[in-house]
């Protein structure tokens, strides 16, 4: 196919590959190879011929085999000549088969899932061991699928951006901004500016909480209980201030198509006026006491190391790319945000869980400061467009940078929702969970799932 | 090194004396819906019409608000103020006939063990923010472990089985399984409330809710419900107040 082959050349040429999803309609159905070259994006259409049978290009490029993987598995067409390996979207069927091979092979293999220990979401990890190492892993997820984008059809502008919300309920605001922003592009909208910085304050505190977590949950792995309950405590300080300026604990329900629900800036500020200083004293009072506690920081160092080949060859996007010294942080090549970011916050070229855990303390930093950018422009007027403005047809995309990293949405929008389809941070990154763990041990694996920080629902959708 | 002992004792204590002393949510924050006694039919109506979930239920006297299936989006008090507010009375649980039985035998098994439970949870395909609010009771300003509330590894030692999230077809067997390992008397806590009833999930792509599959003892609405609903609904598993059934107005 033509569009492959585009996406194919444009990889060897030093872009990086997005995404590739497919729009089924009555009679065809089309494939969207999406790829990146400085911060540009490329959409490459094809139509899949009738034999049903396209050929893979994951063989050229790896990042390319999740997303075949799964078109194939929702919409049956066959990408010929990739590397059999089993269906990553889940079926009855496979337990049987994936138990059956961990019953009759030599080197020991252990299913880890899909129900762990503590408070996780459900995943499986097939783990092949000789002993204490890891050989290989590999992940069988979407046990959490919930047919969230065929939701989306013909779907209302009013509820479609709580569909939004739903794909992953930790970073709500920027699961919402993103499908938004694809509606208001389809058709031709700006949003007010006061409606621009109340998305940029809830999308940045968002990311505050949610790299709060993650270092919380490495602390935790650590056994550094009162480090982890205390940056715990500072989250739930985030989780308060959100709450008492729009109404939810984590921001939920503020943004609509065309601007914001109801104009929440001035409750932002009045709540950060009281909160917004004590919260980030907090946050980084307990950034400066993880940073500064040496037998959290030996676990850190050197685990769950990639190359920077590696996140380049796999596509991967935000902390865990950058903590590997690749840039792309939409928020540098997609400016909506109230105030123009020119740098990314840290690159660290180590890419090791230590790396990841930097370069989201800078993030947090840095968060903090387009927050109060954004209050401190206090732009005036409305909060959202008239609704008879809200008209139009055609597709477009957005990408957000969501707290896991680049977010995309692509939407088909003719008087009602044809197609919606969502490349979530955390699906981009989790082929890169794989290679990150031959090499180290068994008591490594949860410092490297959390230092990746990604959220499972936003995978399976 | 970092002195974490002195930094904590700096800040004095955080914790809420919450379920022994009453605990206040925001003003602005969504938890209960309630419907003005007296609104006129057309402003029901018109809230009604934008419930995407299909909540507020038309009675002779007005409307119901079904609790459970409510995801707190606050369109109806947005739209239709005149009909519909949200207060931010955080003790949403819902509870059915069968629990009282559960709860006597539960209670006869915690008081040999001094009164401390244990909860294991189960993801059934939830929006990841269920899992992150029930983290949130162990942080210091809830501390549920003050409460004897304590998280346990595996389902033989669990008292509560807590799920969250609107259960996918590829959950069903491992939620059955993990209800099947634990030892009886056991409580079933649905939390949230497309766990508690599907919300704005299509039928066929889900599986359904929680009570679909394993007996549910108490429901806990919200999207997700905050810290301190889950605290309660908690306290009504084990027992020490009590709470409407499903359905009740």
């Amino acid at each position: 196919m033509e569009a492959a082959d585009r996406a194919m050349r444009r990889v060897t040429e030093g872009a990086r590959f997005v995404w590739l999803f497919c729009e089924a309609g009555y009679t065809d159905r089309m494939l969207h190879y999406v790829t990146d070259l400085d911060g540009k994006l490329e959409f490459a259409r094809g139509v899949v011929p009738e034999s049903g049978e396209v050929a893979s290009i994951a063989g050229v490029v790896p990042a390319a085999r999740w997303y075949e993987q799964e078109v194939h598995n929702r919409f049956a067409v066959r990408f010929n000549g990739s590397t059999d390996h089993p269906p990553i979207i889940k079926s009855p069927e496979q337990d049987a088969e994936k138990l059956r091979r961990a019953l009759g092979d030599e080197v020991s293999t252990v299913l880890y899932g899909p129900v762990r220990s503590g408070i996780v979401e459900s995943a499986c990890w097939i783990i092949e061991t000789a002993g204490e190492d890891f050989v290989a892993v590999h992940p069988s997820m979407f046990f959490k699928h919930r047919g969230l984008e065929k939701r989306f059809e013909g779907a209302t502008l009013e509820l479609a951006p709580f569909i939004a919300e739903h794909i992953s309920g930790v970073t709500p605001s920027s699961h919402a901004t993103a499908f938004c922003r694809a509606v208001e592009t389809v058709c031709g909208i700006d949003v007010p500016p006061r409606a621009r910085a109340a998305r940029t304050i809830l999308v940045e505190l968002e990311r505050v909480h949610q790299h709060l977590d993650s270092l919380a949950k490495l602390a935790d792995d650590g056994s550094l209980s009162i480090g982890s309950a205390q940056t715990f405590a500072a989250k739930e300080r985030v989780h308060r201030l959100l709450s008492e300026a729009t109404g939810h604990r984590f921001g939920r329900g503020s943004i609509c198509v065309g601007g914001m629900r109801s104009d929440i800036f001035g409750a932002l500020r009045t709540a950060a006026e009281r909160e917004l200083d004590i919260v980030e004293r907090e946050a980084l009072s307990v950034l400066r006491g993880l940073f500064g506690t040496q037998s959290l920081l030996d676990r850190l160092i050197g685990t769950g190391r990639l190359s920077r080949e590696t996140v380049q060859a796999y596509g991967g996007v935000g902390p865990v790319a950058r903590g590997s010294g690749v840039v792309n942080d939409a928020r540098l090549t997609d400016g909506w945000l109230y105030a123009p970011l020119d740098a990314p916050a840290a690159i660290d070229l180590n890419g090791d869980a230590m790396a990841r855990a930097r370069v989201r303390e800078a993030e947090i930093r840095q968060s903090f400061r387009l927050v109060r950018e954004a209050l401190d422009g206090s732009p005036t007027g409305k909060s959202c467009v008239d609704q008879e403005r809200i008209q139009g047809k055609g597709r477009a995309h957005t990408r957000v940078e969501s707290p896991q990293g680049e977010l995309l949405y692509f939407v088909h929008y003719d008087e009602a929702l044809v197609r919606v389809a969502v490349r979530s941070a955390s699906f981009a990154n989790w082929p890169l969970f794989v290679p990150s763990l031959p090499g180290n041990i068994f008591t490594d694996f949860s410092f490297i799932e959390h230092s990746f920080g990604l959220v499972q629902s936003e995978t399976d959708r | 090194m970092s002195n974490w002992i002195g930094r904590g004792l700096r800040r004095g204590i955080l914790t809420t004396n919450y379920p022994f002393q009453g605990e206040a949510m925001p003003e602005r924050y969504r938890a209960r819906p309630i419907v003005f006694p007296g609104a006129t039919n057309e402003h029901i109506e018109r809230g009604a019409a934008v419930c995407l979930s299909a909540a507020i239920q038309r009675s002779e006297r007005g409307a119901i608000i079904n609790m459970q299936r409510c995801f707190q989006c606050g369109e109806c008090a947005r739209i239709a103020p005149e009909a519909f507010t949200f207060t931010n009375d955080f003790e949403l649980a819902l509870t059915g006939d069968s629990i009282e039985m559960v709860r006597a035998e539960l209670r006869r098994r915690t008081r040999a063990l001094g009164r401390s439970i244990h909860i294991r949870h189960v993801d059934c395909g939830s929006d990841a923010s269920c899992e992150q609010e029930l983290q949130a009771i162990f942080n210091p300003f809830y501390d549920a472990n003050r409460l004897g509330i304590f998280l346990t590894a595996s389902p033989r030692h669990a008292d509560i089985l807590v799920a969250t999230g609107v259960v996918t077809h590829a959950m069903v067997e491992p939620l059955r399984r993990t209800y099947d390992a634990m030892p009886s008397p056991k409580v079933v806590i649905a939390l949230g409330s497309a766990a508690s009833s599907g919300t704005i999930f299509a039928d066929d792509d889900v599986a359904g809710p929680v009570d679909r599959f394993v007996p549910v003892d108490v429901k806990v609405p919200g999207t997700p419900p905050a810290p301190l609903t889950i605290i309660h609904g908690l306290w009504v598993a084990l027992g020490h107040v009590t709470a409407p059934r499903p359905g009740a107005a």
